[in-house]
């Protein structure tokens, strides 16, 4: 009975083996070897997989492609029908095995060593397809035995329409330990005795890093047989290699795998990233660290000079309306307002600075603006300008009203509406940076949180101070006009700027999602405005009537705001276009990626990088004026210069990545790299004219 | 603005000797041996009973040959192809003084006492000046010697002159000798004709050392 059972589970095992193509298991003591394929049969013309499967036993290995001290990597050689065309061997991640004095790079228990097949077209269906490998290893523990067997497949020849059938799971399982291309921006740094690896792993990945460790695809290039430390910072994971007996030449890039194995919930896990690389020609003019203090000052300045550019435009015409609004009160009463605008300014910097540490400590990466890289955020700020101007154009009032200028001037619910208005100025402010800013923000985004948090706080009291100013000092308020008339019509006059801004924020959530978001967005601004005008009309009426006026508008509200919601969600899921995606014939830009730009430079070509984004207004501008000017764009054609453009318009952390170089915290960034590889790059300023592009372009020669 | 740009020169400047002396402190504790540089010197157990002095050697160019018979790649270039042998036999001739090394600890692959070193030498046809025998590894580790074989050739003036394999092609099989540039050769040629060596450092390639433990 026993030994019928036991026959029945040999018979299925059998089976189980014989339902995949395999050859026979040839066995030497330490190794059973076997040939797997990814199909059952094979079609004329098609690709695809044939595996050397060994299995070894416990304390021995065989080796990768770099054996690493001693040991052989293993090979095979292939006999195959005429026409056909086999890969070399393709390496699964290797591990490091350390025996006294040496190290090696190999596999221990299984792997199974990749080849692509390409069957010729002239292949007979019908007939087999013979597949013959010699198979040459080295096997050792301590002791190392040579070892060949000749291992061989016959797959059956099937048209194409036929189904190939089922293949090993060994060949998917061995597929997926293939290296990859790095998902992360790698650099690699010549240091005195070696080479610095970094890969801008974010932090938080970082943590469950359980081994990292390079292996070099050539013998020597570094020490084999020593640690390889390494430190996680926030702008990455650096690795230090000591160069070994053939250290790699200067032109020569650093070529192997750089395999990290990652603490996961189901166990460690192993991945490789393929690296070849030259030294980093993407020379960063890396800023000296500016000090906390200067850091402060510097963003008290970029706050102040922040009130005068394009995009904090409608806040201005806000703050004025509001300052000519409490013309008519105590000065006492000025000054709080004064105050509460500050607190608001101050507070939303605060949340910003607080959801900056939260993101950053999260492993995001992230800068200045990078809320308007989400298409909810831009929506909502849309409707949001829309109501205010609806406001002021008088479509609707609320008590106090939303920014400070309702009906009676002189009421306490102005002081929210400072509180606001100082939050409106904030969240409106941040597509834009001042001269300034940049600095104190790369500086900013570096530090940790406290630090961070204050020099936040700073750049948003640049932000309110002449305002604050203005309401302390009563000399200045006498330039102010005296109220009247003309105040109802400035105030409906600044409702433009408000619709302006919310035409802009549709357009740049055209960019981010999909045109059809346009459609949702103003068919909301339709359904607001109408909730605005009944919410308005049922006011002073019966107490039912207005009940029920308040519920149909907050109704409508709700399913704006919902329907937007879910809209957005689902298309911005689905992926949209970008300002860099729309190609024009006359374009004379490419969309940058850093690895276009490390060929660029390794060719010694003069290169122009802008980042840019469409909710960023000084870039935008920057980009009419200076950029797109006839004389800049025949400069940039004669003198060879590739113009390369990163949008940052959605989050995109190569482009992050290379900001952060710079000590960069968001756009605009303007780089000029001119001709041969040595030449250090030129920032420009971060407000354009043709005059200085044309001289930055210039100057080097 | 020219003082601090001279302050930070001279931060670096001296940042730079720091590091220098750093790095050739840590590269005497070490004291592997660097191409170019003087040979560490030793004294060993040889097969006949005697003790060999590396500096009474001064004036010869010598070679040290890490071997244990047992090895796939040993085997390789002694019993399945003499080549080992033959270049002992063509340096020897010309008063090279070549000393294997068996570092091979008791009990492991390649362990050999002096009678078994001499037999086996014999065997398989071997002419070395002499053989040391270093079961404690220690003159292994002093040269950091990693594979048998692994080769370290010091000219007459105590300076290393190469260290690495014995040919350009690692792999066990004897049909890629010919084919394969001979780097001991090439050295030992060069050496001869006060030339430079021209590939001083080469990728050793065989089975690992076994040392004790």
């Amino acid at each position: 009975m026993r030994v019928a059972k036991f026959l029945v589970g040999l018979l299925l095992l059998l089976q189980l083996e014989a339902a995949y193509a395999t050859s026979d298991r040839a066995e030497t003591p330490q190794v059973s070897a076997q040939l797997v394929a990814s199909v059952a049969a094979v079609s004329p013309g098609s690709d695809i997989y044939l595996g050397v499967h060994q299995r070894i036993i416990p304390h021995w290995h065989t080796y990768w492609s770099n054996s690493g001290d001693s040991g052989l990597p293993t090979t095979i050689e292939w006999q195959l029908p005429e026409g056909t065309i086999a890969s070399e061997i393709l390496w699964p991640i290797p591990s490091h095995i350390s025996l006294g004095t040496i190290t090696n790079y190999g596999y221990s228990n299984e792997v199974t060593l990749l080849s692509k097949i390409s069957i010729p077209k002239e292949a007979k269906v019908g007939s087999q397809f013979t597949a013959v490998a010699t198979v040459d290893w080295l096997v050792c523990n301590e002791e190392c035995i040579p070892q060949q067997v000749q291992l061989s497949l016959s797959l059956p020849v099937v048209a194409a329409s036929n189904p190939s059938g089922a293949g090993s799971p060994l060949i998917a399982s061995a597929l997926s330990q293939l290296p990859i291309e790095s998902p992360w921006p790698v650099q690699i740094e010549q240091t005195a005795d070696g080479i610095n690896l970094k890969a801008a792993i974010p932090e938080s990945q970082a943590k469950n890093i359980k081994d990292i460790w390079f292996y070099p695809a050539d013998w020597g290039v570094i020490k084999q047989n020593i640690d390889q430390p390494y430190r996680a910072t926030a702008d990455g994971v650096t690795l230090s290699l000591q160069s070994g007996e053939a250290p790699r030449k200067p032109d020569q890039p650093l070529k192997g795998v750089l395999v990290i194995t990652e603490q996961t919930a189901k166990g460690p896990v192993a991945m490789g990233f393929d690296i070849n690389h030259l030294p980093s020609l993407i020379k960063a003019n890396t800023q000296a660290d500016i000090g906390f203090v200067s850091a402060l000052l510097l963003a008290l300045a970029g706050g102040l000079i922040l009130n005068l550019m394009p995009c904090v435009f409608p806040v201005l015409s806000l703050k004025a309306l509001s300052m000519v609004g409490h013309a008519e009160q105590s000065p006492r009463q000025i000054r709080l307002q004064g105050w509460v605008y500050t607190a608001g300014v101050l507070t939303s910097f605060g949340l910003l600075a607080t959801v900056l540490v939260i993101l950053k400590s999260g492993g995001a990466q992230i800068g200045w603006g990078f809320q308007f890289q989400s298409p909810l955020f831009v929506l909502a700020m849309a409707y949001l300008m829309f109501l205010v101007g609806l406001n002021l154009s008088g479509v609707f009032v609320i008590g106090g009203s939303i920014a400070g200028i309702g009906s009676s001037l002189a009421d306490r619910g102005g002081y929210s509406g400072s509180f606001f208005t100082g939050v409106l100025a904030t969240i409106v402010a941040t597509p834009c940076t001042a001269p300034f800013m940049a600095a104190a923000l790369g500086y900013a985004l570096a530090q940790p949180g406290l630090k961070l948090f204050v020099i936040f706080i700073s750049l948003g009291f640049g932000l309110a101070l002449p305002y604050l100013l203005l309401a302390h000092w009563p000399r200045l308020q006498r330039w102010l006009p005296r109220p009247g008339l003309w105040m109802e019509r400035t105030k409906q006059g600044l409702a433009f700027p408000m619709y302006a801004a919310a035409v802009w924020l549709i357009w740049v959530l055209a960019q981010q999602a999909d045109a059809q978001i346009v459609l949702i967005a103003l068919s909301g601004m339709v359904a607001l405005a109408f909730a605005a005008w009944l919410y308005d009309s049922t006011r002073n009426t019966r107490p039912n009537t207005e009940r029920i006026g308040t519920g149909i508008t907050l109704s409508i509200l709700l399913l704006t705001l919902w329907v937007g919601y879910s809209s957005v969600s689902i298309i911005s899921e689905s992926g949209g276009g970008s300002t860099t995606d729309k190609t024009a014939a006359t374009q004379n830009w490419q969309p940058y990626s850093p690895k276009h730009l490390q060929t660029l430079l390794s060719e010694g070509k003069p290169v122009f990088l802008n980042f840019t984004a469409s909710w960023c207004i000084s870039c935008l501008v920057n980009e009419r004026v200076a950029l797109s000017n006839s004389d800049v764009k025949a400069a940039f054609e004669s003198a060879g210069i590739t113009y390369l453009k990163g949008d940052w318009t959605k989050r995109d952390g190569a482009i992050t990545a290379i900001l952060t170089q710079f000590g960069r915290s968001g756009v605009p960034l303007y780089v000029f790299y001119p001709a041969g590889s040595n030449a250090s790059p030129i920032e420009l300023p971060q407000i354009l004219t043709p005059d200085i592009v044309l001289s930055s372009i210039a100057l080097p020669k | 603005m020219s003082l601090r740009k001279f302050a930070t020169h001279a931060v670096l400047t001296a940042a730079f000797i720091s590091a220098s002396l750093g790095a050739l402190m840590s590269s005497t504790a070490t004291a592997e041996p660097v191409v170019d540089h003087a040979a560490p010197t030793f004294t060993g157990k040889t097969v006949d009973g005697k003790t060999i002095d590396l500096a009474s050697l001064k004036g010869k160019t010598v070679v040290l040959e890490w071997t244990n018979h047992e090895c796939p790649f040993v085997v390789k270039h002694y019993d399945k192809s003499s080549n080992i042998p033959n270049l002992q036999k063509e340096f020897t001739a010309k008063d090279v003084v070549w000393l294997q090394v068996i570092s091979s600890a008791e009990g492991k692959q390649g362990h050999v006492d002096a009678a078994g070193a001499i037999k086996v030498n014999k065997a398989r046809g071997a002419a070395p000046s002499n053989t040391i025998l270093d079961a404690e590894g220690t003159l292994a580790k002093l040269y950091g010697a990693q594979t048998s074989p692994h080769f370290f050739i010091i000219n007459d003036k105590g300076v290393l002159v190469y260290k690495g394999g014995v040919d350009s092609i690692p792999s066990k099989k004897p049909e890629d000798i010919p084919a394969a540039t001979n780097y001991v050769r090439e050295a030992l040629t060069a050496v001869a004709s006060g030339k430079k060596v021209p590939n001083p450092s080469t990728k050793p390639y065989g089975c690992s050392i076994k040392f004790a433990g």
